[in-house]
């Protein structure tokens, strides 16, 4: 009795550590690469921390946050950058991803090469794109400006990327074309996953080909728009690389975006305090985006992830 | 001959064809947008550096094919060393984040206990985390350390990157084969040992290889970390090398789009081998519907 009394509390005590330790090199990569940084983030903005004076190290208050709002000439319209480079690059990438899912929810032959070809720019990397896209909207060699020359759609070659008026347009552009896979993955996954039994009862009840469109596809697949949008929104606002590689932020920050901002104004100048205030601030956006973004689409009303 | 087949067609299917023309017309356009920009990535690499630049004729094909590109790409750029640097990073950081997808993905999958939705919303959360904001902090420890401007800082960088997605995903890989599975080997007489070999793993295998791609691919596709970590020529890996070529006033395109080129064929070889596997692994791993 005693003896299975401890045999129990034994195999107990394995089960209950078990689960923890296959998790644990996965826990401590989690607290080491997002927790610890993240509290330290909030910390630093609140003070004077600049790389090239280690030994001028102080808690400052508010002054980070007080030089961002009120002396930083460009927040403003790196700011404002933001919304655009977000609303450009997901608008467009849904609606080209849906209507690509869409069109290829009927099975064709062939089909199967074509979804291998167009889904590969999911696995392209940012600078190799971004690579491309500057190389094609390179004002003076650039095969863009050469096809619309040719096509008498323009008279002088535009300067793409050293225009401030059309340099975001050319990184959104190209963050348009290695965005459209994952929209157009998902979508398709999910409209596959639609029984066919309810466009029937559709049907029998009268619905029309938009109704049916409306009600029922978009309806059913509704979960799937709400977290892949959510998803791309937070990773398009995170993205750096892209523009990194296409403008560097430029010309004078006409294409720069917060999370690239915080990658200049930390690297260029060197006062961390000030980018983790930005970060702080970029942070606070992002959390409250996600949680507006859901109330208002009614997400728990909509299904479960 | 037309009137005569119009006859047979009645108004639906008429409507179907022109549907069906729309469809395939707007597939074409779309495949044209894709490879547009490859395709000129790609021959461009091939042009000689007068074809490149010369304004009055830009040419839709190379006049002359030269490898010229690439053989300058390895001989006076050290593209071999980002190479190599990338391909050991990206090859290690793929082996221990399979690894840990393979423990925490079990254990996800398998165990209940106290914490499990907790530990599952911070691996969600964590996807939303921009990288540029937990690397200023991180940059701060690694440079107490001194541990700047070495190759394993990248690597510990990729590992606990990408560990999280790997992990999530590798749980629905588990959770599609059912418990029922293994004990039938067990009462079969297979050791729990044998059951997970000649079981398991096989059914699995599809996530591994999801997996280890994910892992890889992100590795091999970072720029940031590494523009940040790393400053000497030594420890670039291929797309910091690529961007150091950029931002000169004298950009070395046919080289840059032979480098570029490069770096794309092992993901597009990776994709292309495992496309239905990843496709699986990235509907099952951030999205459960």
């Amino acid at each position: 009795m005693l003896r299975n009394d401890a045999k129990y509390a034994k195999k107990f005590q394995k089960t209950a550590l078990e689960p923890y330790l296959l998790l644990l090199p996965v826990l401590v990569s989690m607290l080491f690469m997002f927790g610890y940084p993240l509290i330290n983030s909030f910390l630093l903005s609140f003070t004077h921390y600049r790389l090239i004076e280690p030994n001028n190290i102080y808690f400052n208050g508010m002054e980070n946050f007080v030089n961002l709002f009120q002396k930083d000439e460009y927040l403003g319209l790196v700011a404002m950058n933001s919304l655009k480079w977000v609303l450009g690059c997901v608008s467009v990438q849904f609606f080209l991803g849906l209507v690509l899912a869409l069109a290829l929810k009927k099975p064709f032959k062939g089909r199967g090469v074509y979804q291998s070809i167009i889904f590969v720019p999911w696995a392209f990397s940012s600078f190799a794109v971004g690579l491309m896209f500057r190389w094609s909207f390179n004002g003076e060699y650039g095969v863009i400006n050469d096809l619309l020359m040719r096509s008498s759609l323009i008279t002088e070659k535009i300067s793409w990327l050293g225009s401030s008026k059309l340099s975001l347009l050319t990184v959104i552009i190209a963050m348009v074309w290695i965005g459209v896979p994952f929209f157009g993955i998902m979508l398709l996954a999910a409209l596959q996953s639609i029984p066919s039994e309810i466009y029937e009862a559709a049907v029998l009840d009268g619905c029309g080909a938009i109704r049916k469109f409306f009600s029922v596809t978009l309806a059913y697949i509704k979960p799937t728009i709400i977290v892949t949008i959510l998803l791309r929104t937070i990773w398009v606002f995170n993205a750096v690389e892209m523009i990194m590689v296409v403008t560097e932020g430029g010309p004078t920050y006409s294409s720069e975006t917060l999370a690239s901002y915080i990658y200049s104004r930390a690297f260029s100048t060197y006062d961390f305090g000030l980018a983790a205030a930005l970060g702080t601030v970029f942070m606070v956006g992002l959390s409250a985006y996600a949680l507006v973004f859901l109330r208002v689409t009614k997400f728990e009303e909509a299904g479960d992830f | 001959m037309i009137s005569s087949m119009r006859r047979y067609l009645s108004p639906h299917m008429v409507k179907q064809g022109a549907l069906n023309f729309c469809r395939f017309l707007l597939l074409g356009v779309y495949l044209f947008f894709v490879l547009a920009p490859v395709y000129w990535m790609v021959i461009t690499a091939f042009k000689t550096d007068t074809e490149i630049v010369n304004v009055n004729n830009i040419t839709y094909f190379p006049q002359h094919f030269t490898l010229d590109n690439f053989i300058s790409l390895f001989s006076q750029l050290k593209f071999g060393g980002f190479l190599k640097n990338s391909i050991i990073l990206s090859t290690g950081t793929a082996i221990v984040v399979l690894i840990y997808a393979i423990l925490g993905g079990y254990a996800l999958a398998r165990y209940k206990f106290r914490g499990k939705s907790t530990i599952i919303l911070f691996f969600l959360i964590s996807q939303m985390i921009p990288g540029i904001l937990v690397i200023i902090p991180l940059y701060l420890i690694f440079a107490k350390l001194h541990l700047i401007n070495t190759l394993f800082v990248l690597l510990i960088i990729y590992i606990m990157g990408n560990t999280p997605f790997c992990v999530i995903t590798m749980r629905s890989f588990f959770e599609r084969i059912p418990v029922s599975l293994e004990e039938a080997a067990r009462v079969d007489g297979c050791s729990r040992m044998e059951a997970l070999v000649r079981v398991i793993i096989p059914v699995l295998f599809p996530g591994i290889v999801a997996v280890f791609i994910f892992a890889f691919t992100g590795a091999w596709n970072d720029l940031l970390a590494g523009v940040i970590f790393t400053s000497s020529q030594a420890k670039w890996t291929v797309p910091v090398g690529m961007k150091s070529l950029i931002g000169k006033y004298n950009v070395r395109w046919g080289e840059l789009m032979a480098g570029g080129t490069l770096a794309l064929l092992p993901t597009v070889i990776m994709f292309a081998f495992v496309q239905r596997y990843v496709v699986d692994g990235l509907t099952a791993g951030s999205v459960k519907g």
